[in-house]
């Protein structure tokens, strides 16, 4: 496979004075890849997408995106190149209809706070952003809630449109931080659905740390333990190895290595 | 007892105006700004020095006063807030009271210790309901409830004022739309500021204008902010003249408790209001 790094890390660090979070991690995604990271909680995988997109400075390393040094760039201007990401406790505007959520994330990305009068946020719902917000509500299935406010919504439709407002802004790599957290079995199939069928062209890393509901949505795996990548691969090749078993079993599991 | 309550909102009116920035920086920067303090003096003190200036035009040295603390909350906001995002709130409270003792100096340097007195700008009493009031507590209330009104607009309608509103809930997740968080802070923080001056503007004629003027009515502002909950402007409203009234009551019954009451009414609150943070 050619390799074309999208998202590089070199020996990232930090260190939360004293605590080395996520320690010497060296990590690299191609273009229209999809990782998933694993590992036991305090593992640093979240602590590692802050890493990715901006929100904590590292203590060390640095970050390449398409080969660009990236380390610097403050969160904003990550997004603007196309790092797109979800959190871990899913963050929609409850005071907010749930198209507005849809057209504050796009005001953005469309260029349209510099195009039209930035004044009035009216202003921002023009035909052409409306119909954009709508279809993606279309695709999940929650376009008759458009109107309502977010705060009504169940947690699993703001899953939802929280990943639609991730999916409408254009990404070239989206981060998806336990996108299954707090979701109902239900919900995970659907949002899992809407994961595989939205993930066309760009990049993607899920973070999770129960394996069996992303082995089938990533290509490569990543372990994380203690803050650093313990190790990566097939999933089905990592999951056998003895030092990722006792990490997530203790030793001497007994379990037959299968997935 | 009329004449109380209506002095109580022109208290209420004031506090309301001086707090809502408060309110704000509070509930988007996380930050405890006695800064803020500072700037409502400074406001003060401008107002009475350019007054013979513009030939004692009451309007438009208030215009120019609140148009002046623009760029002196820009300096405090851009060298001594924004490096303050994310740290522990202690630092930000020693940072922006060394704010406040290095300009308490300044303003004893450039304008003396003393209290100045100012004069009614208006100095026509009007009658409504029996009570009469002077004319200029009558338009200050009434300014603070256009400024209420106005905010709520501003805040409900405008790109800055949804991005805003939206980071008082979130603001990791405004980052997280490409959204330069910390300009539209500071925004709020010069908003804010302007407010606070206008608030040293408006009080100076009803008390004397001294260098100490802000650090009391900052605290009265802080328990305005804690009742009324961090950045909820209605909240901030109401209890802007809830605390008013309670000051101006207590006051005529006993003046030395006036505000201590403030800070007894607000401890009741919070016991049965926890703050949400």
């Amino acid at each position: 496979m050619k390799e074309n790094p999208i998202l590089e890390t070199n020996d990232v660090t930090i260190n939360f004075n004293g605590l080395v979070a996520v320690d010497s991690v060296n990590f690299k995604i191609n273009e229209g890849e999809s990782v998933g990271i694993i590992g036991p909680n305090g593992a640093g995988k979240t602590t590692f997408f802050n890493l990715l997109t901006g929100f904590f400075p590292p203590t060390k390393g640095k970050i390449f995106f398409y080969g660009r040094d990236i380390t610097d760039k403050p969160p904003h201007k990550r997004v603007m190149m196309g790092i797109i990401r979800t959190f871990q406790l899913v963050s929609v505007f409850d005071h907010l209809s749930v198209l507005d959520n849809l057209i504050l994330s796009n005001i953005k990305s469309s260029g349209i706070s510099y195009s039209i009068g930035r004044f009035f946020f009216s202003e921002a719902h023009k035909p052409a952003l409306k119909k954009i917000c709508l279809e993606a509500l279309k695709i999940l299935g929650i376009e008759k809630k458009a109107e309502i406010m977010t705060s009504e919504l169940s947690y699993g439709d703001k899953r939802k449109l929280e990943i639609a407002v991730a999916l409408s802004m254009n990404p070239k790599i989206l981060l998806l931080d336990e996108p299954f957290a707090g979701l109902s079995d239900q919900e995970i199939v659907e949002v899992s659905r809407i994961i595989k069928e939205f993930k066309k062209g760009f990049s993607m890393i899920i973070i999770e740390h129960k394996i069996s509901r992303i082995v089938e949505l990533v290509e490569r795996l990543c372990v994380m333990h203690e803050g650093r990548l313990i190790a990566e691969g097939i999933p089905d090749q990592v999951l056998c190895e003895p030092l990722v078993r006792e990490v997530y079993w203790g030793k001497e599991d007994g379990l037959v290595c299968s997935v | 007892m009329l004449n109380t309550i209506a002095y109580g909102l022109t208290i209420g009116g004031i506090l309301y105006i001086i707090s809502i920035g408060l309110s704000l920086t509070f509930g988007t920067m996380r930050i405890v700004n006695f800064a803020h303090g500072l700037i409502y003096t400074i406001g003060a003190y401008l107002l009475i020095t350019t007054l013979p200036i513009f030939r004692e035009n009451f309007i438009i040295g208030a215009l120019f006063t609140v148009l002046a603390v623009i760029p002196i909350s820009y300096v405090i906001e851009r060298f001594v807030i924004r490096k303050l995002y994310g740290v522990s709130i202690d630092y930000a409270i020693i940072a922006t009271y060394a704010v406040v003792l290095i300009g308490v100096d300044l303003i004893k340097w450039i304008w003396g210790a003393s209290p100045i007195p100012l004069s009614d700008p208006i100095g026509i009493d009007v009658t409504i309901f029996s009570v009469t009031l002077p004319m200029y507590r009558l338009i200050i209330i009434m300014l603070s409830i256009a400024i209420f009104i106005a905010l709520t607009i501003f805040f409900k309608k405008t790109m800055v004022g949804k991005i805003v509103v939206a980071a008082l809930e979130d603001k990791d997740a405004v980052r997280g739309l490409g959204i330069n968080v910390d300009k539209y802070f500071a925004y709020v923080f010069i908003i804010g500021s302007c407010l606070a001056a206008l608030g040293g503007v408006l009080y100076a004629p009803i008390t004397s204008v001294h260098p100490y003027m802000g650090m009391m009515v900052l605290l009265i502002s802080f328990a305005v902010v804690l009742v009324g909950g961090l950045g909820n402007l209605k909240g901030t409203f109401v209890s802007a003249f809830v605390l008013g009234l309670v000051m101006a009551i207590t006051g005529r019954f006993w003046g030395p408790a006036a505000e201590t009451m403030v800070f007894i009414v607000m401890g009741i609150i919070l016991i049965f209001k926890p703050i949400e943070v």
